[in-house]
């Protein structure tokens, strides 16, 4: 199916990537590519000086049916996600965003501007609370240092005699010990470095860690925080982090960073603006 | 690791974001308000009228992303509906088999009453 099947005449879904103050300039905006699939991005303006940066879609690869089929597939789940960020990124040349989860779809501009009218005052708090404000990613795996020693399971097996047996299981449990003793460090550590973060930065939230399969890592990953960092901050905060992982204060734990991101992790509009994500108050 | 993906642009530099970023840390922040609304418990769309389709949307996604590893809400009755179901089919089965027991405990007791 080629996008130009569902036209302009056909009925078309508006794609939303962010909420903004300070739209960007019509022809850089025209530059950027949304989702593959759709017209150029455009600004639709709603009451209040609110924007919002959107594409218009096709319905028939937009609809139900269509984006949950698509975003089962792995590859068009990564296109989608990163044409999403381009969009909004597009939308953060000039001031604040408040970017609006991925296929956040209104069935046309009337819509889409009556529930950013509606939502305004939560959206400017936020627009407020973020500007000149970015997000950095920061998380921490066990460094994994302390080898397991594979092959030691197999040639201290019990040998058959009661000595061996008790042998093993007081060699089983020393090595138990060793392990919970190694992650309370590391879980300490972790802390530790979320603490000295934090020092440098207006709030903090963090998502669930990633599981091992994911990272690639074989240690598991003690932290998944994100810091929201003031741009007048952020030699120091940058600094913090240098000393972190090249500084090596820690030796239990590795320190990774990406950065700066548009702060999606603490522009949630659904909730109280200052709690930060849900999942924060829980864990 | 020691690595820093960033460049330390200064203030106001552009361009947000790393552009190799790792595709977990994007689809955490594109989707984690995504996992809320699977999570079927604070909605507050913009837009009612896809309630639906976003539902449905972020489920469907959350396989996806299941099979990449994020899997955490899978367990989680509060952040799952399938879990949810999955929980409430067991316990209804359990109650079943309990119920049928004491129906045929109490059977046999009135039986050995007569």
């Amino acid at each position: 199916m080629s996008a130009s099947a569902a036209g302009p005449a056909a009925p078309g879904i508006v794609c939303a990537f962010a909420v903004t103050r300070t739209p960007p300039d019509p022809a850089g905006l025209a530059a950027v590519r949304g989702h593959e699939e759709g017209g150029p991005l455009r600004v639709l303006r709603a009451d209040g000086g609110l924007c919002l940066i959107v594409q218009d879609v096709p319905a028939a690869l937009f609809d139900e049916e269509a984006l949950t089929e698509r975003l089962n597939r792995p590859a068009d789940l990564e296109r989608c996600a990163r044409a999403h960020h381009r969009g909004v990124e597009a939308a953060a040349g000039r001031g604040p965003v408040v970017p609006l989860p991925m296929a956040t779809l209104y069935r046309g501009d009337l819509t889409a501007a009556r529930a950013v009218a509606a939502r305004r005052p939560v959206l400017e708090t936020l627009l407020d609370r973020l500007r000149d404000r970015t997000e950095w990613a920061v998380k921490v795996h066990a460094a994994g240092t302390a080898p397991e020693a594979p092959g030691d399971d197999g040639a201290g097996a019990p040998t058959g005699s009661c000595d061996g047996g008790r042998a093993y299981l007081s060699r089983v449990s020393a090595r138990r010990r060793e392990q919970r003793g190694a992650r309370g460090q590391a879980l300490a550590e972790a802390e530790a470095v979320d603490t000295a973060l934090r020092r440098h930065a207006v709030a903090a939230t963090r998502h669930r860690p990633q599981s091992e399969r994911l990272t690639g890592h074989r240690t598991p990953q003690l932290l998944n925080a994100a810091y929201l960092v003031e741009d007048a901050r952020r030699a120091d905060f940058t600094a913090a982090l240098a000393r972190l992982t090249a500084g090596a204060p820690h030796p239990a734990v590795r320190v990774e960073a990406s950065g700066p991101w548009i702060p999606y992790s603490f522009a949630r509009w659904d909730e109280d603006p200052h709690a930060g994500p849900g999942q924060e108050a829980l864990s | 690791m020691t690595d820093l993906e960033h460049r330390y642009p200064g203030p106001g530099t552009e361009p947000y974001g790393p552009p190799s970023g790792s595709l977990a840390d994007l689809l955490e922040r594109v989707l984690d308000k995504g996992i809320v609304i699977a999570g079927d418990i604070k909605i507050d769309l913009l837009d009612i009228e896809l309630l639906t389709i976003r539902l449905r949307l972020f489920i469907a996604s959350v396989d996806t992303a299941k099979k990449a590893g994020i899997d955490w809400w899978e367990t989680d009755p509060a952040l799952s509906s399938r879990a949810a179901r999955d929980a409430l089919a067991e316990e209804n089965a359990r109650l079943r088999e309990r119920l049928d027991a004491l129906e045929g405990a109490a059977g046999e007791t009135t039986g050995a009453v007569r």
